[in-house]
Parts: C-alpha cells; structure tokens; sequence
C-alpha cells in the first residue's frame, strides 16, 4: 500500500509498469498490486502481461488487480487479450469482463463454456449470468446439467436467475434439485424461488425430502415466496423438524402463503422452545390476521 | 510524586533478521492506528514502545518483510 | 503547521469511515475549496473499518425493504425515540450509496446475476448485505482521497473547536501527537467524524485497549462539541454489545446468522427472538445470565463443515482478524465448542445505538458551521453506511455553507486557554500518569454507570468524576504520545459526566438494557417520550432537558406497533 503514495496517477504508472518486469518476483508481485485501480491503458497492459508471469503469486496479483477494474471502456483492451489467453489468463480476463457488463463479451463468453478448464467455463457463466442476455439461457442451461464440475455446475444454476419466462431452463433448474452435490441443489432451490415459476412448486416439495436440510430450507423459502399452497401439507409437518432453522423458515413461508389452515398449526408452534420460531410464528399469524393477543 | 516503572510484556514481536527499519523503513510505525511502535535507531529495528495495543493487525499485515507478529495481549489470551 | 497561520474553508476532524466521505464530497461539490481532513492516527488505516468490514448491516436495496419500512423497524428498535426525518434520509440514499461504494471498488456479496445478495437477519426485511472481500475499504477511499487531492494530514489530534464571537465555527486547535507541538487551523466550516466514545468503561480483561471500538475513539468528538455548546441527545441510550468474552470483538451474529448460527445460552438453546444487536436483546441476554442459565454462547458446532469454514475465512480476514489467533490460542475451534460471549462495558455510539451530537437531515448540528457524521451523530443505528450517508450529506451541507461564510477572526483568549489546558501536562514531570488516571476513571465508570443503573451509584459516580476532574490537572506526560492520552482522558470524564447526567434526567426505562434503571423499571411514555438533550449551559454546568419529537414522517399504525410489541419476549417465554 505504501506506493500509492509515490505521487499522483500519471507519475507512479510509468514507474510501475517498469517493476512489473523487475527480475525478482516480489518486486513483480508488489507492482501488480499497486497498479490496482489505476484505469490506464498502459496500467492495465502491464497486468495483463503478469498474468502469465512464471510466478503463480505474481499471476494471482494480477488478477485480483485486474478484476477491480471499474470503467466499462477498459473492456476492449481486455476483450483483444482475450482471444489469444487461455487457462489462468482467460479465466482471470473474463472474471475481469463481468463487472463491466460489455455486450461484445458475449460471444466470447459463449465460446468459453466449452473450454476444457472449469475455472474459465466457471467465468464464462459469470460473464453471461451479468449480461442477462436471454439468448444465452439454452447454452447455460444444457451446462447446468452436463458439466462435470459441481462447482461449476452450482454457479451455472445460480446464473439462471435471470431468465423469466424459459420453460427449458425450469426443467434444467429442477432435474438440478436432483444433482449429486448439495451445494447444487441448495443454489436451484435458491433459483426456483427468484424465478416465480409456479410449475416449480412440485419439485420444490418434493426437494423437502433432500437429506441436507440447507436444502429444504432454501426449497422451503421459495416455497414461500412463491405463495404455494399446495405445499402446506409438508411445510406443517416440518414445522416440528429438529433443526430450528429450519422450523423458523418454514413459519416466515406459513405466513407467506397465506393460508389459514395453518392457523392451528402456528398456534401449536407458539410454545416452541426456540423464541426466534415463536417469533416468526406470531409474525406468521398476524400476516394471516389471526393473532390473538 | 514518587513514581516507579511497571515491567509489562507486550504483545508485538519484531523479528531482528527480517525488519529492514535499518534501511529506512518505518512501514509498521506508519499504519497503527495508535501510534504505538517505534524504530530503535541503534538496533535498526522496529520495536513496540507502549502497550495499548488492539491487536488489529494493520502493522503486520503491512509490513513488507513479515518481520511483526502480533499476539493477543496476555490480559485477553 | 505553526501557530495561526493555516487557513482552510472545510476542516474535516477523522479519518475513518465517514471524515474521508465527507471531505471527497466537499470536494465534489466544489473543487475550489480547500478541504483537510486531520485525522489522530494515519488515514490509510484508521478507525472502526481499519482492517475493512463484513458487511452492510443496515442496506436499504430495491426490492428487499423499502425506506418506509427500515425508518419503522429502526422506530420500534429504538423504542420510538428517533427523529424519523433523519433516519428517513439516511434509508432513501442507502442504496445510491451503495451503487457508489461499488464503483469505486467496494465489493458486495452478489449472485451469479450480478444482484446483490441481501441477508435477513433484523425482525422486519432484509437489511444485510455481506461483504466478504471487505478489507479493501480503506483503499479504496484513499483512492478517492488522492484522486480529489483532498489535504490529507495524518498524526494530529484535534483537542477543542474554536468560536467566533456569535457562537458559530471558526476553526479548532490540534496537537500534533508526535512533536507535541499546539497550533490553530481556522475553517469556515468543520466536520466532526471522531467516531464513538469507545474508551468509556473499563473491560472486564481490565486492559485500558481491549476495547469493541477502536480505541483512537476516546469520545474526543462528543467533548468537543459539548464545548462548544452543541445539543448531544440520547446519551443515556448507551452501547453495550454482546461480544466474545475477552477477545471483546463482535462474535459476529450478522455473520454467522445467515448461515445457520446463533446466540445460545449454556443449554445450547436459543433464548433470544433476534440476534440483531438492541438493548432489548441485551436484557434478554443479561436476564438469563441472571437467571442462571449462563453463560451465554455463540453456537455454531451444529453447522455442516464447509459452512463454518466459510464463516471462519470471513471472520479471521476481515475487521478483527486477530479472532482467529484469539480461538487458536485457547485452543477453542467453531466446530467442537460454543464460543463462550459475555456483555461488553459501556460504550457511547449512534452507529450501534442512539448517543450523538444532535444533528438533522443535512448533518447539521445546532452550533452554526458544525456538522457532525458517523458514530458521533445522533442517527440512530447507523452503522458503517449510515457514516458514509451521513459524511456525504456533512460534506454537501458544509460545501454550501462555505459559499456564504467568511473566515471568522479568531479570538486569543479563546486559543491561550486552550493552549495551555493541551501543553499543561508536559510542564511538570513528575505528575499522575494518564494512563493511572484513565484506569481509575473507566473503572468507576464500569462501577457506577454499568446497568442496571441505580440512582444513588450514578450520583456517587458523579461525586468521583469531580475528584477525577481535579486530577486531570495533576497529570504529567513525559512524552507527545502520552501528551495525547492526557488529552483523551480529558474527553473520557466529559463523556463520562454526561453519561451519568442524562441517565439520571430520564427517570424511566427505555431500550432495555441500555437505559434499565433499577429504582425506575417500567417505560413511561407520558412523561419520557421525547428526546433527551445534554448541553453545555450558560454558566459552564451540564444541563439536561427534553426535546419534543418531531411528529412521524412515517407512521406506524397501532397494529404494527402492537405486533412489534409481541416480538419481545415475555418474561414466562425466556424461561420456557
Ligand atoms: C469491531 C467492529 C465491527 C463492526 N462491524 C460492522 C459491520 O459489520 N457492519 C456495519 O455496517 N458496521 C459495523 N461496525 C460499525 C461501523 O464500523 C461504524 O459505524 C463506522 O465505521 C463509524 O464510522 P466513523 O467515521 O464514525 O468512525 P471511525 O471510522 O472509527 O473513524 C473515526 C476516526 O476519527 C479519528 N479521531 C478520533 N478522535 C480524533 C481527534 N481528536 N482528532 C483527529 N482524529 C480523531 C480516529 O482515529 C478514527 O480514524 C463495526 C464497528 C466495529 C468497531
Ligand atoms: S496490532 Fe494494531 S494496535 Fe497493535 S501494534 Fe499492530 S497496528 Fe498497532
Ligand atoms: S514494517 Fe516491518 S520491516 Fe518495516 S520497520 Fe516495521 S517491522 Fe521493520
């Protein structure tokens, strides 16, 4: 942090592109470091050449400063890296890319869901997941299923968020629920939610069975949100489930869906030894307008 | 008044061979945020001068050597 | 810097959270003026944000509350004493904000779409937004400081404002901490962002900076403007947390909440309703220490493997780092044991609770030229962006008063007392040492004001910090450091008197444990609910007196309130 106070911008710049190729690698590493946040075409060349750097903490540096990148403009000089990077680089470029939200990064980005390194297909998604462009759902969604990487696979779904109305990508969100990582299941019961798609409402019921109970409790809140009735069968029986978070979520949705045949249950639930329970419960039934006082 | 001098144990460490205070640099001196270490001119290192410390750690997350470690003060550990 | 010949039109007194805001928004406004920002410790890594943050605790997001709803759930959690048109303009421009802290760098936790990942944890909507790569903060506002060329001056406290004849600004008088050396800046306009009164009582580990805040934080700001006659308010409302026992850093509720972990009580159950901070919450807490069910717990060993290690990267990289050192040393590990917590001394903060320098929508206070923002200024549970809120509206406001004002002449007398007050200490040597005279203040600060609070304690507190007050002349530093905790010791017993002062003017309870009054139990809205002032009188004593509230902006009908009401827990229900 301490160069930053070697004078303005347009002085350190110079000075710091000449560090960055400095023989030791610290020098290079610091240097990276400092040019973080400095806009300039030359600024941000010098970290773009860092990024295949021998040195993994020098590469590492570079990136972390290149995705603080903040001016949309600084895009092109990106994207024109991009073409030619591949593994660490490209990942690191398109991590850069996402923020900026440059509609020209969709082709690109499109491209990169079929690389062979999960940690660039990874930001691709995130790249498409920022631009919100429709026309990349179908891509996205086939990725969701077919990826071999659970991590990849989870933020893949989460980038789903932003499609309404795409029957293809609600099947894709629900065989999901069905992943073999739970951390995939909990981000589609997640998605399911935002989406509002009422067709969900079955397979989020059913996901009430998952043997991860962050599982049901993200199914149980998008149950909720999406005011399903046809799920109060299971939500009041889980409204004495052995996780208490879980019975506290399951009281907010109750209240939610509005739906007095809950009444005698959040009644019931009133005396639960945990008061965070007890409380939604009250809440629960006066959004119902059945609390007595 | 008379008064007297308490021995405390403090919870900054500066290691002797790491610290480059001897070459100018007084990087830890600059970042806490209570003003609390010092250079010793004679053993060219950085040093805690008094213990008021609250072990927030800007001073060894700062430091470009790794040559400050900070412990939690004896009173708290 | 040397006697009265630095001249600037906005002088901002802080560095931390809000004082860089405030002096890149002045600057915004308009680059002509010449801005300082003087700040005790160095600028790149001051204050409460010093190692950054884990979180927004109070993000009012399109979508996820609304500004209506955030002004009634912070009226109902301060018991109704708020100036609602204050807390409404913080929740309007919470979220623009926001969108500027990101553009500058500040990154926010979003979802694989780019939104914002907002978190429930208060009892209404949903408030809080995580910042897991919070540490750059500092950064990135020195970033805005350099790019604006905002005077930057480092190492320098500030010990007392300066008037002009009317009573308006005209400047303020620092120490520089490192020479010891006393000099006079004249402003049009000053900014105070000193932050809270951090080193008020005395924690129970009994070392004087083992404190929640940052300990730069003595109350300098809250001495400061009662001197120069501003209304404080809520000072009877104080900060009292609920902290990791010892290590006394936040366990962090608003952390751990989301993901599944919560305040337990030595059973392992749950006996709060909301692990969001209040001083109800804090009753709930102290009662079942009383009650002895304690000690009271921060569980987490019921959470799956990959979620406390989540929790643990941001809770030992971020704002108290050093918590991570604090369990290793212990031997103590999320996954096997409760972390045992305890109830912090008192402390004075509006961002955590309602102490401050009364001010308005606009940051102003009630001394012409003085805006104050941030933890010292009275806006209720304010948090990290209420300071930048508040600091933005302080640097706009002043910039424009600045356009109107010349400087003012500065009176001698004025800075010959003071002069003397600051160097007076270093004349003898062999005095009390600060550090002896802090010890005992914050001591019977602990003794005498720590609630439950009892009338006949707080009025022998008082009788205690006059004789304090009489040893304040007796200390000797042999140093500009310790020159510098004389200093400080100073604004301690002035906070420490109004502590006292404005707890036994409101002969009532209010904010649960904050305010319990033990011979005065119950809440007494006919005659209690208004606001309580603390003011430097005519004749140089405290005074206290009340303050109507300014009829609500934003109502709350008697069924919301009524359901607020049932949110508490019932006496019967804690023990269930
Ligand atoms: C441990 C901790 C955790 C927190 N966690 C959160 C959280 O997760 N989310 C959230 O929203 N909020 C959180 N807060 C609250 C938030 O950090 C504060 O509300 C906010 O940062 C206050 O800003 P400020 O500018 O008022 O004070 P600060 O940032 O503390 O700045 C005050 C500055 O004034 C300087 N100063 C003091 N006296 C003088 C003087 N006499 N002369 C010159 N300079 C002086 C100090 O050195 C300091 O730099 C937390 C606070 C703490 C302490
Ligand atoms: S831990 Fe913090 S207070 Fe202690 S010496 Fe380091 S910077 Fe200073
Ligand atoms: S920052 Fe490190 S190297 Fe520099 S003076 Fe301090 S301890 Fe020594």
């Amino acid at each position: 942090m301490d160069l930053l106070d070697i004078g303005e911008e347009d002085v350190m710049v110079p000075l710091l592109v000449r560090a960055a190729r400095d023989a030791d690698a610290s020098v290079r590493a610091e240097a990276a470091r400092c040019l973080e946040g400095m806009e300039s075409e030359s600024a941000i060349g010098g970290l773009l050449d860092l990024l295949v750097d021998d040195e993994p903490e020098v590469r590492k540096a570079a990136a972390t400063s290149l995705a603080e990148i903040k001016e949309a403009s600084h895009g092109s000089q990106l994207l024109d890296r991009l073409s030619t990077a591949d593994g660490f680089a490209k990942a690191s470029i398109l991590r850069a890319l996402r923020e900026l939200r440059r509609t020209e990064a969709y082709g690109p980005a499109l491209q990169a869901l079929n690389d062979g390194d999960p940690g660039v297909r990874a930001a691709a998604v995130g790249v498409l997941g920022y631009l919100k462009n429709a026309q990349a759902l179908p891509h996205i969604a086939r990725l969701a299923k077919t990826d071999p990487d659970p991590e990849v696979r989870r933020i893949t779904v989460g980038a789903l968020a932003f499609a309404q109305h795409a029957p293809e990508v609600g099947a894709a969100l629900v065989d999901a629920l069905k992943d073999s990582s739970w951390q995939v299941r909990d981000e589609a019961a997640t998605t399911l939610g935002k989406l509002g798609d009422r067709a969900a409402i079955h397979p989020l019921v059913e996901a009430m069975d998952d043997p991860y109970w962050q599982v049901r409790l993200k199914a149980t809140r998008s149950l909720g949100k999406l005011k399903a009735a046809e799920a109060m069968e299971v939500l009041t029986q889980t409204l004495s489930h052995a996780v208490s978070n879980l019975r506290k979520e399951v009281a907010i949705a109750l209240g939610e869906i509005g739906n007095l045949a809950a009444v005698p249950y959040l009644e019931e639930a009133l005396n639960d030894p945990d008061p965070d329970v007890r409380k939604m419960c009250r809440l629960a039934l006066s959004q119902l307008g059945a609390l007595k006082s | 008044m008379p008064l007297t001098m308490n021995r405390v144990s403090v919870p900054v460490t500066v290691d002797a061979e790491k610290c480059i205070a001897g070459k100018g640099c007084t990087v830890c001196v600059e970042s806490c945020p209570l003003d609390l270490l010092a250079i010793d001119k004679e053993k060219g290192t950085a040093y805690m001068r008094f213990d008021e410390c609250w072990y927030c750690l800007p001073c060894e997350k700062d430091c470009p050597t790794g040559a400050i470690h900070v412990d939690i003060p004896y009173l708290l550990r | 810097m040397n006697g009265l010949d630095m001249e600037v039109d906005v002088l901002v007194i802080g560095g931390g959270t809000a004082g860089p805001m405030a002096a890149v928004k002045a600057k915004e406004k308009n680059p002509a003026l010449r801005v300082m920002l003087l700040e005790k410790a160095n600028v790149k890594r001051s204050g409460a944000i010093s190692m950054g943050m884990d979180g927004l605790n109070n993000a009012v997001i399109p979508g996820h509350a609304t500004p209506e709803q955030y002004v009634k759930e912070i009226t109902v959690a301060n018991d109704g004493i708020v100036n609602q048109k204050t807390v409404l303009a913080y929740a309007q421009q919470s979220f623009s904000m926001i969108e500027e802290l990101d553009r500058w760098g500040v990154k926010f936790e979003k979802d694989e779409t780019g939104d914002y990942a907002v978190k429930k944890v208060h009892h209404m909507g949903t408030y809080v937004l995580p910042m897991p790569e919070g540490h750059h903060m500092k950064k990135v506002l020195y970033r805005q400081l350099k790019k604006w060329r905002v005077d930057i001056t480092n190492r320098y406290m500030a010990t007392r404002l300066l008037l002009d004849r009317n009573g308006a600004i005209a400047g303020a008088m620092v120490l520089d901490s490192r020479t010891g050396e006393f000099s006079v800046i004249r402003s049009k306009a000053v900014i105070l962002c000193t932050g809270a009164a951090g080193r008020l009582g005395l924690p129970a580990s009994g070392y004087l900076f083992g404190t929640y805040e940052n300990p730069t934080n003595a109350g300098d700001g809250y001495s400061m403007a009662y001197h120069a006659g501003a209304e404080l308010s809520g000072i009877e409302c104080f900060q009292i947390n609920p902290l990791i026992k010892d290590y006394n850093g936040p366990s962090c509720a608003y952390v751990t909440g989301p993901f599944g972990g919560y305040t337990a009580n030595a059973k392992g159950e749950r006996f709060i309703e909301c692990d969001y901070w209040s001083g109800q919450m804090m009753l709930e807490f102290y009662r079942e220490l009383e009650g002895g069910n304690g000690p009271v717990f921060l569980k987490m060993n019921h959470l799956a493997e990959e979620t406390i290690s989540t929790i643990e990267h941001i809770l030992h990289t971020n704002e108290r780092p050093s918590r991570g050192r604090f369990h290793e040393g212990r031997g103590s590990n999320y996954r096997d044991a409760m972390v045992e917590m305890h109830i912090s001394e008192i402390g004075l903060c509006s961002g955590h609770s309602a102490s401050g320098v009364w001010v308005n929508e606009r940051a102003e206070t009630t001394v012409p030229g003085l805006y104050a923002a941030g933890d010292l200024a009275c806006v209720p549970h304010n948090y990290m962006l209420g300071a930048f809120v508040y600091g933005r509206l302080a640097g706009e406001s002043a910039a424009e008063y600045c356009a109107v004002r010349a400087l003012a002449a500065v009176e001698s007398d004025q800075v010959e007392r003071e002069r003397a007050r600051v160097l007076g200490p270093l004349a003898h040597r062999d005095g009390l040492p600060p550090s002896q005279v802090e010890y005992k203040l914050r001591r019977m600060v602990n003794d005498y004001l720590q609630p439950p609070k009892v009338t006949r304690k707080m009025e022998i507190g008082l009788q205690r910090f006059a004789e304090v007050a009489e040893d304040l002349t007796r200390m000797s530093a042999t140093n500009p450091h310790e020159l510098m905790r004389a200093m400080e010791v100073h604004a301690i017993l002035d906070c420490a008197e109004m502590a006292a002062r404005a707890s036994l003017y409101r002969t009532e309870s209010r904010w649960g444990l904050y305010h319990y009054r033990a011979d005065h139990p119950e809440k007494n809205d006919k005659d209690w609910f208004v606001h309580v002032q603390v003011k430097k009188g005519d004749g140089g004593d405290m005074s206290c007196f009340k303050r109507p509230i300014d009829p609500y902006v934003v109502p709350l009908d008697e069924e919301e309130k009524a359901a607020y009401d049932h949110l508490r827990i019932t006496k019967q229900a804690a023990v269930a």
